[in-house]
């Protein structure tokens, strides 16, 4: 098979398979888990609920991503911290403001944006990609990461770390013609996309449970989240 | 009259030994023999100006000189004409005139004087007569399906024609993407089961000579090159002469700074438009596309579909009017989902997760009673 | 015979509804929580990291609830639960977790760690497989009404003693009052000062309060342990003196854990618990000094060095109560009263919660906790340390024993109680 054909696979039922796959499998482990039932909480409240979630939101989105040091636990693990950070901000700037990422967008949902210079695209996937790297090592080195780091933390990253690179060799032409390394890229795009429901990559999901659960929780005690 | 050589051929017509010397280069330049390449350089072909002295030039003198002409049988299945017409279009003094001029067409549909049944008799004749040693033209795909009935000619389906032709040629051009991959009668849901030259001769060498059109210059040089040095050029593995598609027509368009630099065309009459941005987001397959538009461009190098403000829609790849919208990001996955179909993969994870709930609550309360 | 493994991963697996499993799939193994612990802060052992003190409850959710987890199991690659495993996590769980939550201040996805672990907590009970030191205590407080001892007689005792040696009234099943207010053992029985203290507040202010005999202990081991029956079993000895007693409220005296589980949790097990109002003894000081219905003097511990205020995790950071002690210090300690760092709902844990002062092998650990808060307190040289909580103040004065430290360790209602104004 020439990569041409490889890439056609890739782009059309590979990608269409994966993008339901991805999608079934969000929706099975979303529902396999609200599903379980959850209990009323009659405790009656000393502060605002919501407005705890509100805030814990808000703070998340907004303070902690940026000045990481006002959370003092930063300097005992900067790295974890900036390490960690640069990577979802290097994943959010490259697939949402990537200028062919977000033609994949439109495609998909009808409607696009204005994107950032390739320059500055290309810098933050390089970042990521360190960033990745630096934290395979850190969980490699560190101890508390070491024990609790098994088969599926190792896949998780290393899923997650070749549509990364791959996507850089690509914009930058390294290893092969371009459609031969679009198809490597869109392959691993690809398999990233049927393993976020079979892993913890699905956190995304999650988040905003565990996160309004946590706003809910300090939120009635009416402590600062 | 094939047993004249070329050279008497082109004296007899008038041509001078200056100008037949300069069209020399010119087709060892076409078909990428000398260094610095003249399509390397960029420089519309017939705009160059042949460097002399080369080696090169003088093999292809001495066999144009010496050579017979080549007798060319050019059948016609499922196609337009667009690449007959955009061979037989170039005006003189040029590259393509000075190839046509020294072929014999023995059989063309289109240019024949003759028809019906005194056109097919004259293609017996020379198939017969040349057998082994004429090239087989092929423009258009052939259809396979309700045994061939979507495309007959005298009586004849197009694969026995095919089949027929093709038993006896020396070697077989596709010119097209139809007769090269099926091009738009194979576009979906390929009615007709359309298929390309290659997928049904494989017992011969078959150059595809790809593009809709194909570049008259690509199709004219590698008959040239059949002619003068009676092998086929060096091909790619979609059989294409690497000469002609060895590069991206990204990799040489004269927007590619613009992409680099983060510029794009956003509409077709915008700012960046008029400035000449790079057209990716409006479509361009440029990045994909291995065609030498960029390069030779057409009508005399006049321009290219980008040069002019239209995105590649990738008309040598296979399968190109399948490839996504023409006006959809290269990167944009072929296939969308739709939503009948996202509401169904959600639906059957949402049903699947709910049933996975309840069972592992029913063993909740199970194991409560039980303990 | 259920094996003490299957009884444990059915327990979690009952711990477990969509609040559990929605957090639980939430965490990305990043490993930040523990960071936050000052049990791996201070020993730098990596078990100690909470994320890894859960992990039989990531197991058995993932094992009995998910497909992958199944799968996983089955070959191999995840292992499975067994004997020796629940009395490893026994001892990371009751030795080395005071379940102060801090961890879930620091979480990156919001994960409320905390109350995860407590689900350990419930499996490690189902199973039996708890210290010995604890489930002593608990039979005892089964038994006897309280882990300390405090048995009817010597309750009675102890309450008179109490109201003799500091000429204190102290009404007993007072039926019609408004308040009840519940004693822990440790006051009782260690800090009879900070009852006296108490009582004296109350009439002062003229509060309409009596205390129980029935609801006499308000410690509440079955929820150190985790096991939902005792600690069902104990609230409802303090629930049942309220409404025999006919009262409205219920005050919690300094005790952390028993504030957490009467006042966040009995409601959702207990359903008359929301008939009454519960409230920490710090909620009523602030409510007493701020309305002026009780009147302090100013800058009364001003002259005795510098005083600072340990946040506890169960009354501040798990109670709310972070604002009314360090109004009342500005105005007892304007001058004098300065801020650890770090503070409030990011407070470090004193070390001794959750049970672990009362578990003897837990010793080495949590004193070596406690240096955290030694270097906390060194670095604004507090001369005296004020905090609400009598499991912080009962790890204060043993550690200060222990390090021979030169600190004052005072309960905040009984520094009320010295200032007030006659």
């Amino acid at each position: 098979m020439n990569s041409q054909a490889v890439l056609e696979f890739a782009r059309g039922p590979f990608f269409y398979f994966a993008l339901l796959f991805m999608l079934f499998g969000l929706a099975f482990r979303l529902f396999s888990v609200i599903s379980l039932g959850w209990s009323r909480d009659r405790v009656s409240p000393m502060g605002s609920k919501t407005k705890g979630v509100v805030v814990t939101f808000l703070k998340a989105f907004l303070i902690w991503p940026f000045i990481p040091w006002v959370k003092n636990t930063f300097n005992r693990n900067p790295l974890i911290y900036i390490g960690g950070g640069l990577f979802h901000l290097s994943l959010f700037v490259v697939i949402i403001l990537g200028t062919p990422h977000m033609l994949v967008w439109k495609s998909l949902i009808g409607f696009g944006w204005a994107t950032l210079p390739l320059p500055i695209v290309d810098w933050m996937s390089a970042i990521g990609i360190i960033a990745m790297v630096i934290l395979l090592i850190n969980r490699r080195i560190h101890p508390v990461l070491k024990l609790i780091s098994g088969p599926a933390e190792f896949f998780a990253w290393l899923f997650v770390f070749l549509p990364m690179l791959t996507g850089y060799m690509m914009t930058h032409h390294i290893g092969g013609s371009y459609e031969a390394l679009y198809a490597r890229h869109m392959i691993t795009v690809d398999v990233l996309m049927i393993w976020i429901p079979l892993s913890r990559i699905s956190h995304f999901v999650f988040y905003f449970f565990s996160r309004a659960i946590h706003g809910q929780e300090f939120g009635k005690r009416g402590v600062a989240v | 009259m094939p047993e004249e050589t070329i050279k008497k051929n082109l004296v007899d017509k008038g041509v001078s030994r200056r100008d037949f010397l300069k069209l020399s280069g010119l087709l060892a330049a076409a078909m990428g023999m000398q260094l610095p390449p003249l399509q390397e350089s960029g420089l519309p072909m017939s705009l160059g100006t042949p460097v002399r002295g080369a080696q090169t030039e003088h093999a292809i003198l001495h066999a144009l000189e010496t050579k017979m002409r080549l007798p060319v049988i050019w059948l016609e299945f499922q196609d337009c004409t667009g690449c007959t017409e955009a061979v037989s279009r170039s005006v003189s003094p040029s590259l393509t005139n000075l190839v046509l001029n020294t072929l014999t067409i023995e059989y063309h549909e289109t240019l024949s004087a003759a028809a019906g049944y005194q056109v097919e008799q004259a293609k017996q004749e020379a198939m017969k007569k040349y057998a082994g040693q004429y090239i087989l033209v092929v423009e258009g795909s052939i259809p396979l399906a309700n045994d061939g009935a979507y495309c007959v000619i005298g009586g004849r389906t197009a694969l026995e024609h095919l089949k027929e032709a093709a038993s006896g040629a020396a070697a077989i051009i596709a010119v097209g993407n139809c007769a090269a991959y099926g091009g738009l009668p194979k576009a979906k849901p390929n009615p007709t089961d359309a298929k390309g030259v290659w997928e049904i001769i494989t017992d011969k060498p078959v150059v595809n000579i790809s593009g809709c059109p194909a570049i008259p210059e690509a199709t004219t040089g590698t008959i040239a090159h059949f002619a003068i040095f009676g092998t086929l050029p060096e091909l790619d593995n979609l059989n294409r002469p690497k000469t002609f598609y060895g590069k991206t027509v990204h990799d040489r368009c004269l927007r590619r700074p613009f992409y680099e630099a983060g510029k794009f065309a956003l509409s077709f009459d915008d700012e960046g438009a008029r400035e000449g941005h790079c057209l990716y987001k409006l479509g361009c397959k440029g990045p994909t596309t291995y065609n030498a538009c960029a390069s030779i461009k057409w009508d005399q190098g006049l321009s290219f579909p980008v040069q002019s403000g239209h995105p590649c829609l990738g008309c040598s790849e296979p399968n190109f009017w399948d490839g996504g919208g023409f006006y959809q990001g290269q990167s944009a996955p072929l296939d969308r989902p739709t939503v009948a179909a996202v509401g169904a993969a959600v639906g059957a994870g949402a049903a699947l997760g709910i049933g996975a709930a309840l069972v592992n609550q029913s063993r909740k309360k199970a194991k409560k009673g039980g303990s | 015979m259920m094996s003490t493994t299957e009884k444990a991963m059915e327990a979690f697996v009952h711990e477990t509804g969509g609040w559990v499993a929605a957090q639980l799939e939430a965490c990305t193994r990043c490993g930040m929580c523990a960071e936050a612990c000052h049990f791996y802060q201070a020993t730098g052992n990596p078990e100690y990291a909470p994320v890894w003190k859960m992990e039989l409850l990531r197991r058995a959710y993932e094992q009995r609830f998910t497909i992958i987890g199944g799968v996983k199991a089955t070959l191999g690659l995840d292992k499975r639960v067994t004997d020796e495993d629940l009395a490893h996590w026994s001892d990371l769980n009751y030795e080395a977790c005071t379940v102060c939550n801090k961890c879930s201040m620091v979480c990156p996805m919001g994960i409320d760690i905390g109350s995860l672990l407590h689900g350990m907590r419930a499996g490690l009970a189902a199973a039996e497989v708890i210290p010995a030191d604890l489930a002593a205590a608990v039979t005892k407080q089964v038994n006897e009404g309280s882990p300390l001892g405090m048995t009817d007689t010597v309750w009675d005792q102890r309450l008179e003693w109490v109201a003799d040696e500091w000429e204190v009234e102290i009404p007993r099943d007072v039926k019609g009052a408004t308040t009840m207010v519940v004693f822990s053992s440790i006051e009782v029985m260690k800090f009879p000062a900070n009852v006296a203290a108490i009582a004296k507040i109350l009439n002062k202010a003229g509060e309409k309060w009596t205390v129980s005999s029935k609801a006499r202990e308000i410690v509440n081991f079955g929820f150190y342990e985790g096991s939902e029956e005792h600690t069902k079993l104990f609230l409802n000895r303090v629930l049942d003196g309220a409404k025999d007693l006919g009262v409205k409220r219920i005050v919690v005296t300094e005790c952390g854990h028993a504030y957490d589980a009467l006042r966040w949790h009995a409601a959702n097990w207990i359903p008359e618990a929301s008939n009454f109002d519960v409230i920490h003894i710090t909620g009523v000081l602030g409510e007493l000094v701020g309305s002026g219905r009780i009147k302090i003097k100013p800058g009364f511990f001003d002259n005795g060095g510098k005083i600072t205020f340990h946040d506890a995790c169960k009354i501040q950071r798990k109670g709310g109560h972070i604002q009314e002690p360090r109004d009342i210090l500005k105005v007892l300690a304007p001058n004098s009263f300065t801020e650890m760092t770090p503070n409030r709902e990011e407070s470090v844990c004193c070390g001794g919660g959750g049970g672990v002062i009362a578990v003897k092998a837990a010793d080495p650990v949590r004193y070596a906790s406690f240096e955290l808060k030694i270097d906390q307190v060194n670095a604004v040289g507090a001369k005296t340390v004020s905090m609400t909580c009598s499991n912080c103040r009962l790890q204060f004065t043993d550690s200060v024993d222990h390090f021979k430290l030169d600190w004052k360790v005072a309960g905040l209602s009984q520094m009320v109680a010295d200032a007030l104004e006659e």
